[in-house]
């Protein structure tokens, strides 16, 4: 079963790798994370730095060293003297009952909210789970933009995966070979995860690809395989259905493409719904794919929310394979 | 090897039926012919009997396996040519080949040897999209032949081939035959079927007509025909008679004894016209 889960594994990967459409669909993702590197730029630059006394509370410093590169010194001259350098740092010091932030004046507007913000989060008292992930990674070396930008390509990536599915289909299909597989000891199960495995495969590739192309080494990459491979799945469902209901690699193509209407409507809701709101995006696997992403980048992610989001993926996407099941046996028969 | 009773299939799922309650055995070692015509249902029945039709009724064994289970273990000793020919057009013949191997848990034969067995050495790196239909049809008989199966069924695994080819291809299923393969070989050529078939049966609009060895049906249905040219007052006269009718063979005795025989041949009625004789219906 094994082997010959992997023996059709490579045979469509060989073949892939001779297909124009769906050489273009493995490269695309790498090409446009090199894109996001060169014409975002600046995107990775926003660490904030944050100059402290010596003399503050050691609770102070350990929770803004969560969120910001901290510098310690011994005197307000040398802290003077650190803030009046080039680069953007901001000081904070004990001003009364409460803090004072210094600024050289030149720094961009971000590091200023950004540390009042900070700031505000520890007198109030919130802990890392109440902030927003947005606040960590914004505080974190990556800013909330190029971690919504390279999840959306995630999110593409994941869509590539159903389509590289479609395409092999289709070229069984056109081939007739279905039924010449069909009449050897190999199962329709093996067909069906050797498929998988190479939509799979090659995606999961182009998401490590990805990452590592747009800077994101530091991330839990066991998270991000999971969430990927998790996420995968309905992919790799609609790519079957879809390719073994067109006639041609175009229409089955397109017809994929047609989830990029729940992705991108899922991206959206997480993005622009207010958190009351957030409950009427739960029906999309999309939604705690792209969420769970979210959190791995911005390194804010906990394992228990984490395996919430795959659970949610998983059960969902098993609820669309059982609908459609019966449709893919026939179609493999 | 194969046992089929009251099978019938239906496309549609309803009485309209395209395998008639057939019922037929195939002994190991046996090459049994299924011959009719365009539509008759033979590649239907070898649908069912290979398991790539769903088997709606009656009772099919195949190998030792009831092929209304689902086990896959079984396709280890069955070979299937198709009718259509089915290879991956973006891999080589010799890929093509390879690759169909390895889905087997037997030892499978040399490629390369394969390849060169149908004629089609010197074209194992080519792509198999490029071959001409004749050569992909060939590349498809090639490939069941991969896991030296006990059971081999083969349908129209001629047609479409040119005369030097298609001795070839009739010369290796008569190797098979003599090593003990059993073969389900459906066909509308009667020579073909003639020359290498055990058995055959003929079938019609789903429903099987009659199952006897090609002698047999000459012996019953087919009469012996004599050609005879003599010549009569000068001229050149040709006349053919039966050997069986008593009144032929009566005219057969005066011609010899009175006139001067220029040639004289027997011959045999063509399982083509026993056929015709028996179902009523050409083989197109
Ligand atoms: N996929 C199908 N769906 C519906 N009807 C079909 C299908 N395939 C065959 N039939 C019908 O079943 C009947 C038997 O067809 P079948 O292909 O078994 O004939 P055949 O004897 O193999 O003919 P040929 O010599 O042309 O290959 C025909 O009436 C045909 O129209
Ligand atoms: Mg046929």
């Amino acid at each position: 079963m094994l082997k010959n889960v992997f023996k059709i594994f490579s045979r469509d990967l060989k073949i892939a790798r001779r297909d124009s459409m769906a050489l273009v669909i493995m490269i695309m993702p790498v090409l446009l994370a090199v894109g996001l590197v060169f014409f975002v730029p600046g995107l990775n630059d926003t660490t904030v730095n944050i100059a402290l006394l010596d003399s503050d509370t050691s609770e102070h410093v350990a929770y803004l060293d969560q969120f910001a590169k901290i510098e310690v010194f011994g005197g307000e001259n040398e802290l003077m003297d650190r803030v009046a350098k080039r680069d953007d740092v901001a000081a904070i010091i004990p001003d009364g009952n409460g803090y004072e932030i210094i600024l050289q004046g030149n720094e961009p507007e971000m590091v200023e909210n950004y540390a009042k913000a900070l700031n505000a989060l520890y007198e109030i008292g919130a802990t890392k789970e109440e902030t927003t992930a947005a606040m960590y990674s914004f505080g974190h070396t990556v800013s909330p933009v190029k971690t919504m930008l390279v999840n959306m390509l995630i999110s593409m990536i994941i869509m590539l995966s159903g389509m590289l599915i479609a395409i092999s289909i289709v070229g069984e299909k056109s081939d007739n070979t279905i039924n010449a597989v069909n009449v050897t000891p190999a199962s329709q199960t093996a067909f069906v995860l050797g498929k998988s495995m190479m939509g799979g495969l090659i995606a999961l590739l182009s998401i490590i690809a990805s990452l590592i192309i747009t800077g994101y080494y530091d991330i839990n990459w066991f998270m991000i395989i999971l969430v990927g491979l998790s996420s995968m799945l309905l992919s790799l469902i609609v790519g079957f259905v879809q390719g073994l209901a067109s006639d041609d690699v175009i229409e089955a193509a397109a017809n994929v493409k047609m989830i990029i209407i729940p992705i991108a409507g899922s991206i959206a809701g997480y993005e622009l719904l207010a958190d009351k709101w957030q409950w009427t995006m739960y029906w999309s696997p999309f939604y705690w794919a792209y969420k769970a992403n979210m959190l791995v980048l911005s390194k804010t992610a906990d394992w228990p929310t984490v395996l919430l989001c795959t659970g949610m993926v998983l059960v969902l996407s098993l609820a669309v394979y059982f609908f459609s099941r019966p449709k893919i046996r026939e179609g493999l028969s | 090897m194969i046992s089929v009773k009251n099978l019938s299939h239906s496309y549609s799922n309803d009485d309209k039926l395209a395998v008639k309650n057939i019922s037929f055995e195939i002994e190991k070692g046996e090459t049994f012919g299924f011959l009719g015509p365009s539509g008759a249902g033979k590649s239907t029945t070898q649908g069912v009997l290979t398991g790539l039709l769903k088997q709606q009724d009656g009772e099919v064994i195949v190998a030792g396996y009831d092929v209304k289970k689902v086990q896959n273990e079984r396709f280890n000793k069955i070979g299937v040519s198709f009718e259509q020919s089915n290879v991956y057009s973006k891999l080589t013949a010799k890929e093509n080949l390879d690759y169909y191997a390895k889905l087997f848990d037997v030892p499978t034969r040399d490629s390369v040897e394969l390849l060169r067995l149908v004629g089609l050495d010197g074209k194992e790196n080519d792509m198999a999209g490029e071959f001409s239909k004749g050569m992909k049809h060939r590349l498809t008989f090639a490939r069941s032949m991969l896991n030296n199966p006990e059971i081999w069924f083969l349908d129209e695994p001629t047609t479409g081939l040119d005369p030097a080819i298609a001795a070839t291809i009739k010369d290796i299923i008569k190797e098979h035959a003599a090593e003990g393969v059993t073969s389900f070989l459906t066909t509308h050529n009667m020579y073909i079927a003639d020359e290498l078939c055990d058995r055959v049966a003929f079938i019609i609009d789903g429903v099987i007509k009659l199952i006897d060895t090609p002698k047999n049906l000459k012996l019953q249905y087919g009469q012996k025909l004599i050609d005879i040219e003599y010549t009569d007052n000068g001229k050149i006269v040709k006349e053919t008679l039966k050997t069986v009718t008593e009144a032929d063979r009566r005219r057969i005795g005066e011609i010899v004894n009175n006139h001067d025989i220029q040639t004289m041949h027997s011959k045999e009625a063509t399982l083509e016209e026993i056929f015709i004789q028996v179902t009523g219906r050409e083989l197109v």
